[in-house]
């Protein structure tokens, strides 16, 4: 008990730089190739598209998706799984000619908490990820905000979902161009907040990132990612701000290919 | 000796890696189970609250660390909790199979509740109480469930682990 109180005082007074953090990151990239390992054997589909994410350059990785995709294409028609995870990777694959300096990744676990909403994904620092460098899915015409990379190994990150509770993000509604602050609630629908309470505003309204820059610092996120559609119009419960809650666009339960986005990471305002 | 950790050493790899990946699928209404949890439990109902506090405190620092959340809190909850269910043994006379499943219900949900509170204290658990008592009954649940599972793997795993005496004549 004296080590567990010895462990969290350490961990408290050293924040995440220090030795506690290493061991954590030490942890992670030991469990990285098991998880993966597990996650093929209980996915084993995923192993068909395993090459994606390993891929040396964008050219090779586009060669490789098409000849994945070529594959696909005789499957099709006996296997509706083929079909959905074949236009999963079509759509990843426009997406990432949209924005060619991203890396695609495999999602390999889903975190151990039931506190916590991440996932760790099969690339690394090795791949260029860094932390918070934004993560996406879908295609280009209509990209959706995954989350952004947490913590960062040589050969996996964590990425925290935006769902999770200690997720925040500036937020613009599409109709009214209203902007406001979008945080995760876990199981329930996200929370926008700080929305100026005469807005009109309706339900189903889609709501992007919104990028800004104040003082030099940059937003978290690139503008005009898709995160959700508004749910619920709440009421204001006093005369300075109202709130939305927002369904998210993309169904964490079946996340399984992202695209990392390497774009400049800085610390948000 | 050595062969006693790598046992539970590789049992609590193993609940681990199933807790990140094929748990986090099969989950019972949202809720995935908290073996890590479990597997305390069982180790504390079947050697003691030295081995108990032992495997909870290994099995607590290896989720945290894997967490990347904030240090020593799921390793201390789980120290107390394999310590007390190991201390609980003396008072169990009942033979009956539910015991083990019973305890971990009991013990998943007490364990999670501290955790809770807690992490509260620390400042660092932003749930609602709703959410947090349906996660709490929904884990301790599940594990019930998998106590029939995974006891007699547990203790067989145990039994085959521990040093024998070799008697000379």
């Amino acid at each position: 008990m004296s080590a567990s109180l010895a462990v969290i005082t350490l961990d408290y007074r050293q924040g995440t730089s220090g030795p506690l953090a290493g061991l954590g990151e030490a942890a992670q990239a030991a469990m990285a190739p098991l998880q993966e390992a597990v996650t093929g054997v209980i996915r084993p589909i995923e192993d068909f598209f395993s090459g994606l994410a390993h891929l040396p350059t964008l050219e090779d990785q586009n060669r490789e998706l098409r000849e994945q995709i070529e594959v696909l294409k005789t499957r099709i028609a006996a296997d509706g799984e083929s079909r959905r995870l074949y236009e999963e990777l079509l759509g990843l694959l426009g997406l990432q000619q949209l924005n060619p300096d991203s890396v695609a990744a495999t999602v390999i676990a889903n975190g151990v908490s039931n506190f916590s909403w991440k996932v760790t994904i099969d690339q690394g620092t090795t791949s260029g990820i860094q932390v918070d460098q934004p993560v996406i899915v879908g295609t280009s015409d209509a990209p959706r905000l995954v989350g952004r990379v947490v913590r960062v190994t040589e050969t996996s990150a964590d990425v925290e979902l935006i769902i999770d509770p200690d997720h925040a993000a500036a937020a613009i509604l599409d109709g009214s161009r209203e902007t406001g602050l979008i945080e995760g609630q876990g199981d329930r629908d996200l929370r926008m907040s700080l929305i100026t309470p005469t807005t009109e505003i309706e339900g189903g309204e889609r709501v992007f990132t919104e990028a800004y820059e104040v003082r030099g610092q940059q937003g978290r996120y690139p503008p005009d990612i898709l995160i959700g559609a508004v749910a619920r119009l709440v009421p204001a419960d006093n005369e300075l701000e109202a709130y939305v809650t927002v369904k998210p666009a993309v169904d964490f339960s079946d996340l399984r290919f992202v695209l990392v986005l390497k774009v400049p990471t800085e610390e948000p305002a | 000796m050595i062969r006693r950790v790598l046992v539970v050493g590789l049992v609590l790899i193993t609940v681990l890696l199933l807790q990140s990946t094929l748990f986090g699928q099969l989950t019972l209404l949202g809720v995935r189970p908290e073996l890590v949890y479990m597997v305390t439990i069982l180790f504390a109902l079947l050697d003691g609250p030295a081995e108990g506090a032992v495997v909870g405190f290994v099995g607590g620092l290896m989720q945290d660390f894997l967490l990347n959340e904030p240090k020593g809190i799921t390793a201390l909850t789980l120290t107390v909790l394999g310590y007390t269910v190991g201390l609980s043994r003396q008072f169990i006379t009942s033979p009956s199979p539910l015991v083990p499943a019973i305890l971990v219900a009991l013990g998943t949900a007490a364990g999670l509740a501290f955790h809770s509170v807690v992490s509260f204290l620390r400042g660092e658990f932003p749930h609602p109480i709703g959410f947090t008592t349906k996660v709490i009954l929904l884990a301790a649940l599940y594990g019930a469930v998998l106590t029939p599972i995974a006891y007699p793997l547990i203790r067989r795993l145990d039994e085959g682990a521990r040093p024998r005496r070799v008697v000379r004549f």
